[in-house]
């Protein structure tokens, strides 16, 4: 189980922008959040709301046009946002991995993978020079890649989709790193390839302690890993608590919307883009106010002028949203329970998950529904 | 308590959705303002312009007959290149350097704008030909294309030439035999790739006849790509027409071409006696064909940094 | 790595190869023996003194039977006589002059690639700074200045201007034995040759750079804590340069071409200055000699380039 006292990633007030031709593209807008020692955190929203760039902040990778801005990022004490840029690239690969989206392109096709698995521990000094090439070997085993011995010579476009993924997190374990940052690792791969990826995850989590940040679109996929969720909407945190507490229960409709669309391990690929629809809103000027506003059917004046803060909701301070309407009173005052909402914005629904509503009915506090859970797992 | 505001006012959350998605500006006036900036291109651009209205003035006056000599001393020509008389000097039989070459403009655009009209006749028949028939005629043509790209283009052209005789229509010719196939390849593609599109499908299946889906649907489409390459010729073509006269096989007295000129071939001599004796007779055409070819360059390239969205910074 | 089917495709090069330059050595033929007038224009031959010396090189016989015989002497490597100079046979000599036209065109070549790739590197690297304006405005006058341009101009300065350092390197004797010249007197035309391509060696190299960098596994590569020398050189630099091979084929075309120029503007004794001199006094058999030669040193340079590509992109394979 995760050490809640002891945040081993601290990340505060953190602003990254894009300077282009057009303006000033804030991507990451003032984002916080903890991470701790053994404890897998998702981070979901849709493309482009900033969650990729937030952990490329992390680690000083978003490149070009884009630069941090502001707020720290403090690893051990030391702010990797201050750091010369030859410690930082210690930290990079050696105390924080990270892997990716695509597997094809993220792995160089003119190497060999044994080769760009080797060079991610010669780089640091963490493994014996003399024991390296055993543990490469090892470390394809690990990740379960059969005939590891053999493949290890191979070129990535030898590789398939999935034997490509588990090859980027043997790349990423090789150090022994505190920490794993996940970009999307099962997007590119095929549903059955999806969870044999997760599960690899989960079990390097609970057998190493190695803390794991998730970035994903996919809900379904974070209901089967992660301990705690952030939800990200336009460059800012949204909502963020536990998973049962996100699952459970949604305060920010934008988290309904997510998990109205929310696609299952065992539905075909196909569906999972029935996702929220209406457009993300410009980073260069978004709408004053909450920058969910435009899409969002449970608008207040308020949510027009003013924009709100994360606060605590219910007893848990673990559990905090950005909205001024939230679940029950949107539910109590507005008639959520029967409304489906029309417009192009949410066209795929609004309400809260079923099991929710009944619940608002019955007027009771709510509790954690185990077969819930389980049943968004896909398990 | 405020005011709810529920999901039956749909169309106004429509048109805040469209505020919301900032305007784009036009691709013509985006580009059109890069390309204003480009301050290396526009002077290519200016310097282009002056190129043409020099070639056409040189249609109805140059300051000498080109061809007329002694029209400066003969040993003048080897003391003093440079008087205000003759800005450009003269060559060792007295003729004037700056009318030459102006008449050097006049054929480097002649040649350059001609190449480019028989490429694209002989490129798009052959680009065509070869994207409609598909099968056999398609592998042999090609074939033929690759074969062609193996060739050393200058030697070809210059064999061609001395076979089909002087004269400016020749050159042209021989220089369109080696560079031809770029263009014939990007027409086949385009053919290859627009017959496969749904309104080429609909045209043919209400039974419009094959020439007319050329002309019609295949033809304007790919017209965009074509005015590119071919303007992509002209230098080519340019620097083709120099590389000959400079080995004195390409265009001679009474004409002058740039290269003609630099290689002192109009009078006998060779590169080395010229940059001996008046280094000024090779420098001042190569110059002008030099920064003819940049203009070209630059402009071309300015060109594709403002049209092109991927070069987009 | 050289599998059956890599050899099978070499053979088959090989074999498009030869019939390239099979076709090409008689289009060439062909046109070269109807251009008017003869190689014995020199000395004046008329009537049946003419017809005598022409049947006695066999120039009387259709053209066909011509390049039959002449083909079937080529394939042993005897391109036959010269016409105009004293029945000289041809092969010692334009292989002599081929082993000079590669020495330069070979170092034109080198020049090319390094000084291009480097500099494509850096201004890459350097990405809308000064250096890579600097740079790229560079590259784009190094392949608008035509090679004799360029050429002219060192003639004029180290050949004229500076003969006093030089001592007119840059002056071939006529008839000049034995191998070829010196570094030094290579170095000009060489470095005249090789600045005009290197221009747009550089140009590529800086696109395909930039483009390489904006890939994932650059990211990956950073991410891993590479040093930036090492993701740029072995990550990015690798990958930037398949486009490049990619264009050596038609580079070595415009070497070839551009040393054609060349040599005739310094004198250099090699294929080109003596393609041109040859075709100029109907001397047809060195002409077809040289410009089959071209050819088939074209293709296995194209092959060579193939084999090239193949051992630096792995998904590559014949």
């Amino acid at each position: 189980m995760p050490d809640i006292t002891k945040p081993i990633l601290e990340v505060k007030n953190l602003r990254t922008s894009f300077f282009t031709d057009d303006g000033e593209v804030k991507a990451v807008r003032d984002v916080s959040f903890d991470l701790y020692e053994g404890e897998t955190l998702g981070i979901v929203g849709e493309s482009g709301c900033g969650k990729s760039v937030t952990v490329m902040s992390i680690l000083g990778l978003v490149q070009r046009l884009g630069k941090i801005t502001g707020g720290q990022v403090l690893f051990r004490g030391k702010d990797l946002t201050k750091i010369p840029a030859d410690e930082l690239r210690h930290v990079r690969g050696r105390d924080i991995a990270m892997i990716f989206q695509d597997p094809l392109s993220s792995l160089n096709p003119v190497l060999s993978v044994g080769y760009q698995i080797d060079e991610a521990m010669y780089a640091h000094d963490v493994i014996k020079h003399d024991d390296i090439r055993a543990r490469g070997v090892d470390l394809l085993e690990e990740v379960r890649v059969p005939d590891a011995s053999r493949r290890i010579k191979d070129y990535p476009h030898q590789f398939s989709g999935g034997m490509r993924q588990r090859a980027m997190i043997a790349m990423g374990l090789s150090n022994k790193p505190k920490v794993l940052i996940a970009d999307e690792p099962t997007t590119a791969l095929d549903v059955t390839v999806q969870a044999q990826i997760l599960e690899l995850l989960r079990d390097l989590n609970q057998n190493t302690g190695t803390s794991i940040i998730l970035i994903t679109h996919n809900l379904g996929v974070v209901a089967g890993l992660c301990q705690r969720v952030i939800v990200m909407y336009a460059g800012e945190i949204v909502e963020e608590g536990t998973a049962e507490q996100i699952f459970e229960n949604p305060q920010h409709p934008y988290t309904w919307s997510l998990l109205r669309s929310m696609p299952r391990v065992d539905t075909s690929r196909r569906e999972r883009l029935k996702s929220i629809e209406g457009l993300p809103p410009d980073l260069i000027a978004p709408p004053p106010g909450c920058k969910f506003n435009p899409r969002c059917p449970f608008r207040i004046e308020q949510c027009f002028s003013d924009d709100p803060t994360l606060e605590t909701v219910g007893d848990d301070d673990r559990h905090i949203a950005k909205c001024w309407v939230r679940m029950k009173r949107a539910y109590a005052e507005m008639g959520a329970a029967t409304l489906t909402d029309t417009r192009p914005g949410a066209a795929s629904g609004v309400r809260p998950p079923k099991t929710l509503v009944e619940k608002l009915e019955d007027s009771r506090e709510i509790e954690p529904d185990t077969e819930a859970v389980g049943d968004l797992r896909g398990s | 308590m405020a005011t709810v505001v529920t999901a039956q006012i749909a169309e106004e959350d429509a048109t805040q959705g469209g505020v919301l998605v900032r305007e784009q500006v036009g691709l013509w006036r985006d580009g059109l303002r890069r390309l204003r900036r480009n301050k290396l291109a526009l002077a290519g651009a200016f310097y282009l312009i002056f190129i043409v209205l020099v070639a056409l003035v040189a249609f109805a006056w140059t300051p000498y007959k080109p061809s007329a000599q002694n029209v400066c001393p003969v040993e003048f020509a080897y003391a003093d290149g440079i008087s205000a008389a003759h800005p450009f000097g003269c060559d060792p039989l007295g003729r004037d350097i700056l009318s030459q070459m102006m008449q050097g403009a006049q054929i480097s655009l002649i040649v350059g704008v001609g190449t480019s009209l028989i490429v694209c006749v002989v490129g798009i028949s052959v680009g065509l030909l070869a994207g409609f028939s598909r099968g056999v005629l398609d592998a042999v043509i090609s074939t033929v294309i690759n074969a062609f790209y193996g060739v050393p283009y200058l030697l070809l052209s210059l064999v061609l030439y001395l076979v089909l005789g002087p004269g400016l229509l020749t050159i042209m010719i021989a220089i369109s035999a080696t560079s031809w196939m770029d263009m014939a390849r990007l027409v086949r593609g385009q053919a290859l790739s627009i017959r496969e599109r749904e309104f080429v499908e609909a045209a043919r299946a209400s039974g419009t006849r094959q020439g007319r889906i050329l002309f019609t649907h295949i033809f304007p489409n790919a017209l965009g790509p074509i005015i590119v390459q071919a303007t992509f010729i002209i230098p080519v073509a340019i620097l083709t027409e120099a590389f000959l006269s400079f080995l004195g096989v390409g265009i001679r007295p009474p004409l002058f071409s740039w290269g003609a000129i630099a290689s002192g071939s109009n009078t006998g001599g060779t590169p080395l006696n010229l940059l001996q004796s008046a280094p000024w007779i090779v420098l001042f055409p190569s110059a002008a064909l030099s920064v003819t070819l940049l203009a070209f360059n630059f402009f071309g390239d300015g060109l594709r940094d403002a049209f092109d969205p991927r070069q987009k910074r | 790595m050289l599998t059956r089917g890599t050899l099978i495709y070499i053979g088959q090069r090989l074999l498009l190869i030869a019939f390239t330059v099979l076709a090409v050595s008689f289009a060439v033929f062909a046109a070269l023996h109807s251009l008017p007038g003869n190689p014995f224009v020199n000395e004046k031959l008329h009537g049946a003194e003419l017809a005598a010396q022409m049947h006695l090189y066999g120039l009387d016989l259709p053209i066909p039977i011509q390049y039959w015989n002449w083909l079937k002497g080529a394939i042993h490597g005897d391109f036959g006589v010269s016409l105009a100079i004293l029945n000289e046979p041809i092969s010692p000599i334009v292989f002599r002059e081929f082993s000079v036209s590669l020495m330069l065109g070979g170092a034109a070549l080198l020049i090319t690639l390094g000084l291009g790739t480097v500099l494509g590197v850096i201004a890459a690297a350097r990405q809308n700074t000064w250096v890579d304006y600097t740079l790229t405005t560079f590259a784009v006058i190094g392949y608008s200045v035509p090679s004799f341009v360029l050429a002219s101009v060192f003639i004029l300065v180290f050949g004229v201007w500076l003969f006093n350092v030089t001592h007119g390197a840059f002056y071939y004797p006529l008839n000049w034995t034995g191998t070829y010249g010196t570094i030094e007197e290579l170095s000009i035309p060489a470095i005249a040759l090789g600045l005009y391509t290197s221009g747009q060696v550089t140009r590529i190299t800086r696109a395909a750079m930039l483009d390489v960098i904006q890939q994932d596994y650059i990211r990956t590569a950073r991410a891993k804590g590479l040093r930036q020398r090492i993701v740029i050189l072995r990550h990015a630099f690798r990958n930037a340069l398949i486009p490049v091979v990619s264009i050596a084929g038609p580079l070595i075309i415009t070497i070839i071409v551009g040393s054609v120029v060349i040599e005739n503007l310094f004198g250099i004794p090699g294929l080109g200055k003596e393609f041109v001199e040859s075709i100029l006094r109907h001397d047809y058999n060195i002409a077809i000699a040289v410009f089959t030669l071209y050819a088939a040193l074209i293709g296995v340079a194209n092959l060579l380039v193939d084999i090239a590509y193949a051992a630096i992109d792995p998904r590559i394979r014949y």
